[in-house]
């Protein structure tokens, strides 16, 4: 049983986290809405149409390739046997370790060499491969908590392993991949580094670069920052406040047995 | 020739032989109940039959064919797993008809059979529901409904009932028993009940620690068991086995075989009660005999005792099955000229 003081003390140790995660949000939306006119403004001079049009078309590919092969990997390294999988599978989670940053200057060497940079592809390539590190390692953890005499039965039934994973297995695991799309989603939405350094075609750009366009030399427009700043968290929270029951759950499911 | 055989079938996981040599027939239409204590191979088994588990050395044949290396696919064999192992996603109408589906039947072929197998376990009403909305007892029939719509060549049962409760487990038993001579397919079905194992088995193969102890009907186990393992796990209470003629030998006795001293039994054996179990038309008395060992024997009624009293007791010579030193059955019963006090 806890005392009331704890309880009081827990709450207020929440409540100032929760101040000091929510405040600058709380100040750009206040700087944002000052003036409603800031949105148009803020729409035409970070180039938001041309660059949203790029960050959909991106982050759609990235979350489709990416989900489906972490799909196909996870369930692979979670559920059958073969020579090679631990040293394949922490190969993977290499993918998962370095950051990018680490390695963006060969991969833009690499990426030149082939002829993909100023294209989609160069950051649809190493934007997904990344996802996969993590996607599969995610739905790896999850094919691992399915029982093994479900698969077994399914087995039996005739099933091969193809139908086995499409009929029987992945519709158990809809909070699972929910979570994992959101994850990707949003990591490719905001991914800001690499489409500042393989694409300078003004066609290709995506959102997160409009938002250098308030950052003057000298001067920073605070207010259309912060209206630019909305625009492209806008997506995201849409996104996340769909798939939100899910993806608690998503997240809760590694934590209980069950 | 058996509808299926294990022949010197070996399975192990690492040093561990989970199942040694094991060498097993079961005709076609019959029901084999695998029974033993936990580790003692019989599901492992059961999983090399069904393809589920490699088979490390020796056969293992279904319909006269030899099927090591077939997937369990084509093995022709369906099995009702512990959990049920229900698809949790799909209505009891889908899981039965999973199966089928992947065999590409015919849609009218599958319907039919659906509701076929619905008919015979009492599923009608539940064909719409889905696993989570059932109760232990009905998720249980779905399970075994699912393996026989699929009209398996072998059915197999891996401790179907241990989820149920006491009243329902019994129940349950009747109903698999009553299915399986309607259906008549060869049926291998494991349990670690040793009382499951006598009500349901045409006949029934002991294991104990990967090795099969012994197979034979119901009657034989519980009557003539091989060795002293047998005895002691076959029958509740277990067969008393008490040290005769110096250590030279094991006597087995069950307990209605036991009884109050008097002239033509085996004895006397002088002992204290160490414990008195009312079962209401019947009394276990468990007696510590002054020679060390622990006979049980089973009073009519409610006997009268306290713990510590001492109590004189002999063997009925009919019922006494003699051992050697290392546990195996001598070949006969006691014979009658060794009738004596104890050596």
């Amino acid at each position: 049983m806890i005392d009331r003081r704890e309880q009081v003390l827990a709450h207020l140790m929440l409540g100032v986290f929760a101040v000091i995660a929510l405040a600058p949000i709380v100040r750009i939306l206040g700087m944002s809405l000052s003036d409603p006119g800031n949105f148009s403004v803020a729409w035409d001079q970070g180039h938001f149409g041309t660059y949203m049009r790029s960050s959909v078309l991106v982050t759609s590919a990235v979350v489709v390739a990416a989900g489906l092969l972490s799909i196909l990997a996870g369930y692979a390294f979670g559920m059958m046997r073969f020579r090679g999988e631990q040293v394949l599978f922490y190969l993977f989670l290499v993918g998962l370790m370095v950051p990018l940053e680490a390695t963006i200057v060969p991969l833009y060497y690499d990426l030149r060499d082939l002829g993909l940079t100023d294209t989609y592809w160069a950051l649809i390539l190493p934007q997904a491969g990344v996802s996969v590190a993590f996607g599969t390692f995610w739905m790896r953890a999850f094919f691992r908590s399915v029982p093994r005499s479900l698969v077994e039965a399914a087995r039996l039934d005739g099933s091969s392993s193809w139908s086995t994973l499409w009929r029987v297995v992945l519709p158990l695991g809809r909070p699972a991949v929910l979570t994992m799309v959101v994850l990707i989603f949003m990591w490719t939405w905001n991914e800001f580094l690499l489409a500042l350094v393989m694409v300078s075609d003004e066609a290709l750009r995506t959102a997160p670069l409009g938002l250098a366009f308030f950052q003057g030399r000298n001067t920073t427009d605070e207010a259309l920052l912060a209206a630019g700043a909305v625009i492209v968290a806008t997506p995201v929270v849409i996104v996340y406040v769909f798939l939100q029951r899910h993806f608690i759950r998503g997240m809760l499911s590694g934590a209980t047995k069950g | 020739m058996g509808d299926v055989a294990f022949r010197g079938a070996v399975k192990r996981f690492g040093t561990v032989e989970a199942v040694r040599d094991l060498t097993l027939e079961v005709a076609d239409g019959e029901l084999m109940v695998l029974v033993g204590p936990s580790g003692s191979g019989k599901t492992t088994a059961l999983r090399m039959l069904a393809g589920l588990e490699a088979v490390d050395a020796g056969e293992v044949a279904v319909a006269g064919r030899v099927v090591n290396d077939v997937s369990p696919r084509d093995r022709d064999v369906a099995m009702v797993f512990q959990d049920y192992a229900l698809y949790p996603q799909m209505t009891v109408r889908d899981n039965l008809a999973f199966g089928l589906r992947r065999r590409r039947l015919a849609r009218e072929e599958i319907l039919r059979r659906v509701n076929a197998t619905a008919e015979t376990l009492g599923l009608g009403a539940l064909l719409d529901r889905r696993p989570r909305e059932l109760s232990g007892g009905q998720q249980q029939r779905v399970a075994l409904g699912r393996a026989l719509a699929r009209r398996p060549r072998v059915l197999l049962m891996d401790e179907p009932l241990s989820n149920l409760d006491a009243a329902l487990r019994v129940q349950a038993r009747a109903e698999i028993k009553r299915l399986q001579q309607d259906v008549g397919t060869t049926t291998i079905y494991v349990t670690h009940d040793q009382l499951e194992a006598l009500t349901l088995g045409d006949r029934v193969a002991v294991m104990n620690e990967g090795t099969l102890e012994q197979v034979g009907t119901p009657e034989q186990l519980y009557d003539e068991p091989v060795n002293v393992f047998v005895g002691g796990f076959i029958g509740s209470p277990a067969m008393s086995i008490l040290p005769w003629a110096g250590g030279g030998l094991l006597l087995g006795v069950r307990p209605e075989h036991v009884r109050p001293w008097e002239e033509g039994l085996l004895g006397p054996l002088d002992g204290r009660v160490a414990y008195v179990e009312a079962l209401g038309r019947e009394t276990l008395v468990g007696v510590d005999t002054d020679a060390g060992a622990r006979l049980v024997t089973v009073l009519p009624g409610r006997a009268r005792l306290a713990v510590g009293e001492p109590l004189r007791l002999g063997l009925v010579p009919a019922g006494v099955r003699r051992f050697s030193p290392d546990g195996a059955a001598e070949d006969a019963r006691f014979p009658e000229h060794r009738v004596g006090g104890p050596g």
